[in-house]
């Protein structure tokens, strides 16, 4: 019975990360590890007995604290994938702005000539 | 060797950030010991009359969209210098510390030895500067490892006041990544690309405030790791192309 909770839960993700990328609020792109980051945890919800024979496969007695590790593990990889593209994203306004001002600099420039 | 002519364009590359009391004073300065060099200040989104005052003075002022940060600030300039064709860029800060008659010295220097970068010293000879305590190490530290690395005694690595060559303009023009502390780490990629290097000793004044933009404890300390954190990814890379 308790497998309900998980599977509306798991749903409702799927749902709401469907409804962003129509809004146009979300590109396909990015949303794309969320997505299929819902899709397993819907799978798993629906047959938990992966879970059990994976964590009996690697050797976890616990397997609960599999499903922590790999949500810790997808958690890293997005911040850390996060990180890197605000450090991107920040080298290219910086760009920007410089040719803006260089560019406003040299109008002013041929104005004044 | 490189010599420079008198028809060689020279700009004073000055960043700006909340200057109004210093920059008019800066400017003058420039005017009166250099007035055959040209002048370009990139206005770091100052929220004072920096602005207000440059233009005044009918000084290029350029208005960047939001505070970049001094290095930042610094290409900005060292770009425009680039696309506008000069052959020599003054690195010079806006708050009345660097002194335009002593920029001669640089360019002297330059014409002599041919190097590509010219750098004003504070250290090199006695001088009655005082430095903040923890910037003293860090000038000390940079220093023996600039010599280990580069076998190259670089006195004043931290020093904002430098002449650069049209070569080092589109080196720094083009960098994609420009570091956000362009001091001892810099000067160890310039040196390791093949770049000369050579330093001329000059007095500087300590501003009014007598505080720079290292001052505290937090700051200094995050800006010694910045540094050698960029320095150990420059020793990594190795030697790169000129």
């Amino acid at each position: 019975m308790r497998k309900i909770y998980f599977i509306i839960v798991a749903i409702l993700a799927i749902v709401y990360v469907v409804t962003q990328v129509r809004k146009s609020k979300f590109s396909i792109k990015e949303s794309i590890y969320w997505f299929i980051a819902s899709i397993i945890i819907l799978v798993l919800a629906i047959f938990p007995t992966i879970l059990d024979n994976l964590a009996g496969f690697i050797g976890i007695g616990y397997p609960p604290s599999l499903f922590f590790v790999l949500c810790i593990l997808f958690l890293l990889f997005i911040n850390f994938r996060s990180s890197r593209k605000i450090a991107e994203q920040q080298e290219k306004i910086i760009e920007l702005a410089q040719r803006l001002a260089i560019l406003d600099q040299r109008t002013k420039d041929i104005k004044r000539k | 060797m490189k010599v420079i002519n008198d028809n060689k364009k020279i700009i004073f590359v000055i960043p700006a950030y909340n200057e109004e009391k210093h920059i008019a004073h800066v400017i003058e300065d420039i005017h009166k010991n250099m007035p055959e060099a040209d002048i370009v200040i990139t206005n770091d989104y100052s929220k004072d009359r920096t602005k207000d005052i440059v233009e005044g003075l009918g000084v290029p002022c350029m208005n960047v969209p939001f505070n970049m940060g001094y290095a930042m600030a610094v290409q900005t300039g060292i770009k425009y210098a680039y696309m506008n064709g000069y052959d020599y860029v003054i690195q010079f800060d806006a708050d009345g510390q660097h002194l335009a008659s002593e920029a001669k010295k640089l360019v002297e220097k330059m014409k002599e030895t041919g190097a590509n970068i010219v750098i004003g010293s504070r250290f090199l000879e006695k001088t009655d500067y005082q430095h903040p305590f923890f910037r003293k190490l860090g000038t000390k530290m940079f220093q023996i490892i600039i010599k280990i690395f580069c076998r190259k005694v670089i006195t004043d690595p931290t020093s904002g006041f430098q002449l650069l060559d049209r070569s080092v303009i589109e080196r720094y023009a083009k960098m994609g990544k420009y570091p956000e502390f362009p001091d001892a780490n810099l000067i160890i990629e310039m040196l390791l690309a093949g770049y000369n290097i050579e330093e001329v000793a000059v007095k500087m004044k300590l501003n009014d405030e007598g505080k720079s933009m290292h001052g505290g404890i937090i700051k200094p300390i995050k800006y010694m790791i910045n540094v050698t954190y960029t320095i150990i990814f420059i020793l990594l890379r190795g030697r790169t192309s000129k």
